[in-house]
């Protein structure tokens, strides 16, 4: 447990820039939409692990984490996964949370779509009230699924704009 | 595993400085990334040293010797081609036997170890040339036989064995037929290990 390396170094200011860019630029466009067009079937888009997956598609833009398929397809996954666990065990909240969690890593890991947001995903699927739980399944395309692809169509334009920023590393 | 080239230790400022130059945030720690750079180099080494052939490193065509010429026409041919050894062959071009420095300088008195400054010293010194008894002899007189000798498909760990072993730094590769294609030579080796292809 000593630990054996260190902290990779600081980021350059521009980078911090874009990433704040494309963070505010991506919710932004989330919370746009939800107040358009989605507020009216009365659920809202912008959930809390989206917030987690900005830090990955707009901060660490390199990472296999933050790739567009863990994006998408751990989001979805870990929805799907949270609702199931709800719908099996929702009466016991905390072993509902915990089965969502973890069996939401363990498919994300072997489907190789990990992306940290998943396990957020999955636990609103259990904790976040009423307006989640009536969605039943759908909670895996509204909000999940439609908040994922906005947040990624924006990242494709705004991590693209940079001289030395690319992105994604690869698609499948 | 042996590191000939000294490029499979890096140090953590080597991957830090690498790191920073890099636009963006990589998402690995430099001590991970060290680790997978020590199994991929060592796997590379091994994918090498037992794929690598004779043929993928050896330098070709091959100036050879003719076992009938002399000592003086001998040591201009390699002079003139810059090479410090050579596969003698026969009027059928079959590989009889091979000749390098060493041999020159054992003719000359001086033991094969000794370097150009040796024979520096002693004609500096000792009056009477050094190379009278070498202009009567033949090359078939000065080579070494019989000749150590690799074909194409001799591993490249093979031949660093047979170097070591005998104490050569070069090796003819014949054919089927015992001519000559090509040769491979100490600076081949090294090369081959330097390149990561």
């Amino acid at each position: 447990m000593k630990g054996t390396t260190q902290s990779p170094p600081r980021v350059g200011i521009s980078e911090a820039g874009w990433s704040w860019l494309g963070a505010f630029l991506g919710i932004s466009l989330v919370g746009l939409v939800q107040s358009l067009f989605v507020d009216q079937v009365g659920q809202g888009l912008l959930i809390g692990s989206f917030g987690a997956t900005a830090v990955l598609v707009y901060g660490a833009i390199r990472s296999p984490l933050a790739q567009p398929r863990n994006v998408l397809d751990g989001h979805v996954l870990s929805a799907f996964i949270g609702v199931l666990s709800f719908k099996l065990v929702g009466d016991i909240s905390w072993l509902a949370s915990a089965l969502a969690v973890s069996t939401a890593i363990a498919v994300m890991h072997m489907t190789k779509t990990l992306h940290p947001p998943g396990g957020a995903t999955a636990l609103i699927a259990v904790i976040g009230g009423d307006s989640v739980h009536k969605l039943g399944y759908f909670y895996a395309f509204i909000p999940v699924g439609l908040g994922a692809v906005i947040l990624l169509g924006v990242a494709l334009l705004v991590n693209n704009c940079a001289k030395n920023r690319r992105y994604p590393e690869f698609w499948l | 595993m042996n590191d000939q080239c000294g490029f499979r230790d890096l140090s953590e400022e080597d991957v830090l400085d690498a790191m920073r130059s890099m636009q963006g945030y990589v998402d690995i720690t430099p001590g991970t990334f060290r680790e997978i750079y020590s199994l991929a180099y060592d796997l590379a080494l091994k994918r090498i040293r037992t794929l690598g052939k004779a043929e993928e490193i050896m330098t070709s065509p091959v100036h050879c010797l003719h076992c009938e010429m002399s000592a003086s026409e001998a040591a201009t041919f390699m002079a003139d081609f810059g090479i410090s050894g050579a596969p003698v062959v026969d009027e059928q071009g079959i590989i009889c036997g091979v000749v390098s420095e060493k041999d020159f300088l054992r003719k000359m008195g001086l033991p094969g170890t000794a370097s150009f400054m040796t024979v520096v010293a002693q004609c500096l010194t000792v009056s009477g040339c050094l190379v009278a008894d070498l202009r009567k002899l033949h090359v078939h007189e000065l080579m070494n036989r019989p000749p150590v000798v690799a074909t194409l498909d001799t591993t490249v760990s093979e031949i660093s064995e047979l170097f070591t072993k005998l104490s050569i730094n070069r090796i003819p590769i014949c054919d089927a037929t015992g001519r000559p294609i090509g040769i491979v030579t100490r600076s081949n080796l090294v090369g081959s290990l330097c390149e990561m292809r």
